[in-house]
């Protein structure tokens, strides 16, 4: 039992990592149908710049994080939009989807060159040692990405459905046109959802990089597993991607205990397929029509 | 009085076609104006260029007095001119309320105000008074997109009418729309017109709801001003049964 609840929890971690880089998928997707399969070097490279910062400047902890991420925020927030979205998208949604797959060789090879090919320690801001929950040893890094991924999700939650700028940028998503017409600045929101996504991708590099230390390659899983995330729980919700992020952790984690270590990849793809097959509009997803 | 909107000698030429061809009309406070005319005779061309959608290619449109000729249509909203849709659009994820809230431009305002701000922007009373006006009471917290065609378009009216604004146009109103629903439409854009003194265009294919909500009608046919006129006048008028009646 102890140990099952260790997996669970140990799971709940991580899946709360990817439901933060998936949440970012869904609102960059429903705002400007942006499929940004760079997500998961996002989450890679803010720890990466912290360290580098921490490097080149000499600087310490606190200074280099907070110039190693207002870096990633303004050049994969705004940057990212302005320079490669907004050109792209002019020429429809795949070739944009071309770009963000090349990005991300640029960011992970770039990482790679400019940083290091050997993975980094990243400090925690929580101290190393274990809480008990129902018998079981959790790790405080454990429960503290569990609290900090959730309550970062809340406010976000807080913020589209509880204040009117919130509201403004649902009403972007859901139709643009008529937004623009009742003068809500469409742009801006559209714009606002990118550094979102970029702020919601450094919450998760600093949760996650203690743990799987700061390296080049880290982006690969967390990418794929959000965005299978993301599918499952159902492309147009935040709360899908939550949804999915949790289960897909989850599952990750009880199937590297209890199946096959080696073949614990699997098994998130299976329940891809399987989503795809039985409910391709995700869990919590809603249909979506298209006119072609 | 000046009138609230003058069109004076619009012209839209898509190469070498003239789809508006040199329309000339005004609106005078609390009038409902129709429009009409044939399919491909301007009507919705000549709606796009008051409204800012088109740029005409010669020709002014002023509001109030004022030349608005190519304003963009979110400056043209926020000086009081809102417009329905002939395709329904509304925010299909949002609530009935909350689409009102939004038509009331309420995202006016500082982005402190916006993030920190009363949700309903002080809007909730108006918003209410439109939903009990367009009988809308029973799905004030529904979905937008969950709503019946006919509902949607009570609630594509409501909204335009919640910023109380200065003008109004109506997109084909009545397109789509069953006999009952059409009715009820009639009769509260009717109300709204004696009790508000709300002003407005309609443009429309149903000669019937034309003839019965407005006090004056224009009709077009390629792009021209075929006739003006009360709806008696217009309906007597022998090159309107020609061009359009007699069909």
């Amino acid at each position: 039992m102890a140990e099952f609840v260790a997996f669970l929890i140990a799971g709940v971690a991580t899946g709360a990592i990817y439901a933060l880089a998936a949440i970012g998928f869904t609102l960059v997707w429903q705002t400007s149908q942006t499929i940004n399969f760079a997500q998961g070097e996002f989450v890679m490279l803010p720890a990466v710049l912290v360290l580098l910062a921490v490097k080149l400047l000499g600087a310490p902890l606190w200074l280099g994080a907070l110039v190693g991420i207002l870096a990633f925020i303004l050049v994969f927030g705004l940057g990212f939009k302005v320079v490669v979205v907004d050109p792209m998208i002019r020429h429809g949604v795949l070739p944009l989807a071309i770009a963000t797959m090349a990005l991300s060789t640029i960011m992970k090879e770039g990482a790679k060159d400019g940083f290091s090919a050997e993975a980094q320690n990243f400090p925690s801001f929580v101290p190393t040692g274990t809480v008990e929950v129902l018998g079981a040893a959790v790790s405080l890094q454990h429960a503290a990405i569990i609290v900090v991924a959730l309550a970062a999700i809340g406010l976000l939650q807080w913020f589209v459905g509880g204040t009117r700028l919130g509201r403004q940028m649902q009403a972007t998503a859901q139709n643009p046109t008529v937004a623009r017409i009742l003068g809500i600045p469409v742009e801006r929101m559209v714009l606002l959802t990118f550094v979102i996504n970029a702020a919601l991708a450094v919450v998760a590099s600093v949760l996650i990089s203690p743990l799987y230390l700061a390296k080049f390659s880290n982006g690969e899983t967390i990418g794929l597993f959000a965005f299978i995330a993301a599918i499952v729980g159902g492309f147009n919700q935040v709360r899908g991607a939550l949804v999915g992020g949790l289960l897909i952790g989850v599952v990750d984690s009880l199937a590297a205990a209890y199946v096959s270590t080696q073949y614990r990849l699997a098994v998130p793809l299976i329940l891809l397929v399987a989503i795809i097959l039985l409910k391709p509009e995700g869990l919590m997803g809603r249909k979506e029509e298209r006119r072609i | 009085m000046s009138p609230v909107l003058e069109v004076h000698e619009l012209h839209k030429a898509f190469g070498g076609i003239k789809a508006v061809n040199g329309v000339s009309f005004s609106v005078r406070e609390g009038e409902i104006l129709g429009i009409i005319g044939p399919n491909g005779c301007g009507k919705s061309t000549l709606f796009n260029c008051i409204l800012g959608q088109l740029e005409p290619t010669q020709g002014t449109v002023k509001l109030d007095g004022r030349d608005v000729t190519n304003l963009r249509p979110s400056a043209l909203n926020r000086l009081g001119v809102s417009r329905t849709f002939q395709l329904l659009q509304v925010f299909p994820e949002l609530s009935v309320r909350e689409n009102l809230i939004l038509a009331g431009q309420e995202h006016q305002g500082s982005m402190l105000g916006r993030l920190f701000g009363a949700r309903d922007a002080g809007l909730s009373g108006k918003a209410a008074q439109m939903i009990g006006f367009f009988k809308l009471g029973h799905l004030a917290d529904a979905k937008a997109g969950g709503l019946s065609y006919g509902q949607q378009k009570l609630l594509d009216a409501a909204m335009a009418f919640m910023a109380g604004p200065r003008l109004v146009l109506l997109d084909e109103p009545a397109g789509g729309v069953n006999l009952t629903m059409l009715g009820d439409l009639k009769e509260r854009l009717r109300a709204i017109n004696a009790e508000q003194g709300a002003t407005f265009v309609v443009i429309e294919h149903n000669m019937d709801f034309v003839m019965s909500l407005c006090s004056r009608v224009i009709v077009l046919a390629e792009g021209r001003m075929l006739a003006e006129g009360t709806p008696a006048e217009v309906r007597a008028n022998p090159a309107v049964i020609e061009a359009y009646l007699g069909h």
